[in-house]
């Protein structure tokens, strides 16, 4: 049974990888097929009724709760909006009908729905999300291993870090002040010391270590963001973080006198133009998937949202330019 | 397939609607253990799985029939009816193109009354937020359960005259009243179309939509093939 569940997962997961509707919709429909077959077969083996949409449709919220496929709104919109209306019909549609009432279900998630306390709801999502914002790492190994809530809450993480952030940018220098916090008593000691930077990066990886670090890491939203949970929204916002962090780290190792010190943030510009540009490509692509969504929400024409990539481009470049004369 | 057997002097399709085959006609069956996966399953496969293998899911089936001399295919769409998934009722009034359901089978236990109570429910909400001429049908399931005039249905039949809605004694054990009531809902479907294209020629395929977004809807890009 687990391993038809994983592999109805995997079939949901792709969609996301996929450019065409039509190969989006067939992912959506192959995850159907192997619920369906797996309770045909419990259905079988327990000599009950075959399955109607009572069994069917509380499995296929689980699995897509459990798939956590990046991005799904985004590529139900997509889907809906593109696919050709002619297609859409009969068993594609009742199973497409069917992912989107399940979307909308786990949306709308509360305790009643569940069948919950309201109290061991509000409990259990509250501890989801403490585990999501301190100890999940990162890569998708974790993911799989997390419970249900946390996935369940993985969307409300990701809205409740985007106001954060956008509070952040609004006043200003919240986040460097932060870390500056955090490191200001390791940078006395540096002081008298003249320790070197991957000195003190590694005591204060350790002291890090020592402390509850969920709690320095609560104001970095896109600490823990995987690249296929952003949106085109995030990366203005993730562009200024990133420039701050460059700012505060360049000024930082000047004040302390270090010049030629490795600088891990900086000294990437060289390797990263293939990782910017791996970046650019997924932007790309979630300009192409998150279109309609995005349009939707801020009416803004394609033509728009190229500009501002080209915009977005061109300021990295010379970021990057920056970054190495500086060295 | 076809189990209705057309009347005996059926009258020739009209030409204007050049209906080989009228297709997507949903009808939707809700309320939550009332057998209606079963009714579903005895109409589609003529099967009642007390003990009987089961090869197929009953969650989406479909069906041919012929109806005033038109071949129709029914697709029949299952619904999950537990009560913590009523809310989830709009997204299935309408087809993912913003299209309206057109017709809905409302079954319910007879020998349970609550059930009939959320029967009325679902009615009241499908008035209100799906089409207006929805073609609805109710089946009073499970009637091999009651021994025989033992069940009263003439609450139900009258409140069913009043919404516009035939009412029909149903057994999926004993297949009785199946066919009648998929009979019913497919003669009213081509009815309706009927009337619309008689109405107004030549009738827009998507009258009387709304469709979910407030935004008007975007053309796929031009390169996009077929």
């Amino acid at each position: 049974m687990p391993t038809s569940i994983l592999l109805a997962q995997k079939e949901l997961q792709k969609i996301n990888m996929y450019k065409a509707p039509r190969d989006k919709l067939v992912g959506i429909l192959n995850c159907c097929k192997v619920i369906n077959n797996l309770l045909i077969n419990a259905s079988i083996a327990s000599n009950e009724n075959p399955p109607g949409a009572d069994e069917f449709l509380p499995v296929l919220i689980y699995v897509t709760i459990k798939a956590n496929p990046p991005q799904l709104h985004s590529n139900l919109l997509y889907i809906q909006r593109y696919r050709r209306q002619s297609r859409l019909v009969s068993e594609a549609a009742y199973f497409f009908t069917n992912i989107l009432s399940a979307e909308s279900f786990i949306w709308n998630i509360d305790a009643q729905a569940v069948s919950m306390e309201e109290k061991e709801f509000l409990n259990k999502m509250e501890s989801a999300r403490a585990h999501l914002m301190g100890t999940s790492t990162s890569g998708e190994d974790q993911q799989t291993e997390t419970n249900l809530d946390a996935l369940e809450q993985r969307s409300g993480v990701l809205k409740a870090n985007r106001e954060l952030d956008n509070s952040v940018s609004v006043h200003g220098h919240h986040v460097p002040s932060q870390s500056y916090d955090a490191n200001k008593d390791v940078n006395e000691k540096a002081l008298t010391n003249m320790l070197s930077i991957s000195d003190l990066e590694k005591k204060g990886a350790a002291d890090l270590l020592e402390e509850n670090t969920s709690k320095y890491f609560q104001d970095y939203p896109f600490l823990f963001a995987n690249a296929g949970d952003l949106t085109i929204q995030d990366v203005h916002s993730l562009l200024n973080c990133y420039k701050k962090l460059v700012l505060k780290y360049v000024a930082l190792s000047k004040g302390m006198g270090i010049h030629k010190e490795s600088v891990p943030l900086s000294t990437e510009s060289s390797s990263a133009l293939q990782t910017v540009k791996e970046h650019e490509y997924l932007a790309d692509l979630e300009l192409k998937n998150g279109n309609a969504e995005v349009s939707k929400k801020n009416s803004y024409s394609t033509v728009d949202l190229i500009l501002q990539m080209d915009e977005m481009e061109s300021k990295k470049s010379i970021e990057g330019s920056n970054a190495e004369t500086n060295e | 397939m076809v189990l209705e057997p057309p009347p005996a002097a059926a009258p020739p399709p009209p030409p204007v609607l050049r209906l080989r085959k009228l297709a997507a006609a949903a009808a939707l069956p809700l309320g939550g253990r009332v057998g209606k996966t079963s009714l579903v399953l005895r109409y589609v496969n003529n099967v009642f799985s007390e003990k009987q293998e089961a090869t197929v899911q009953a969650s989406y089936l479909t069906k041919r029939v012929v109806a005033g001399g038109v071949p129709i295919t029914l697709s029949i769409w299952d619904t999950a009816g537990q009560e913590r998934f009523h809310a989830l009722g709009p997204i299935y009034y309408r087809d993912a193109d913003g299209m309206y359901l057109q017709s809905a089978l409302l079954v319910y236990d007879i020998t349970d009354s609550d059930t009939f109570v959320r029967v009325k429910k679902w009615v009241k909400e499908l008035q209100q937020m799906a089409s207006k001429d929805i073609v609805m049908a109710i089946a009073a399931n499970k009637s091999d359960l009651v021994r025989s005039k033992k069940y009263d249905t003439q609450e139900a039949e009258s409140y069913a005259t009043s919404i516009g809605a035939k009412l029909f004694v149903t057994s999926a054990k004993f297949g009785t009243g199946i066919d009648e009531v998929f009979h019913e809902i497919a003669t009213r479907l081509l009815q309706k179309k009927k009337d619309s294209t008689e109405g107004l020629l030549p009738a827009p395929p998507r009258k009387g939509i709304i469709i979910v977004d407030d935004e008007p809807e975007q053309k796929p890009p031009p390169r996009c093939c077929s």
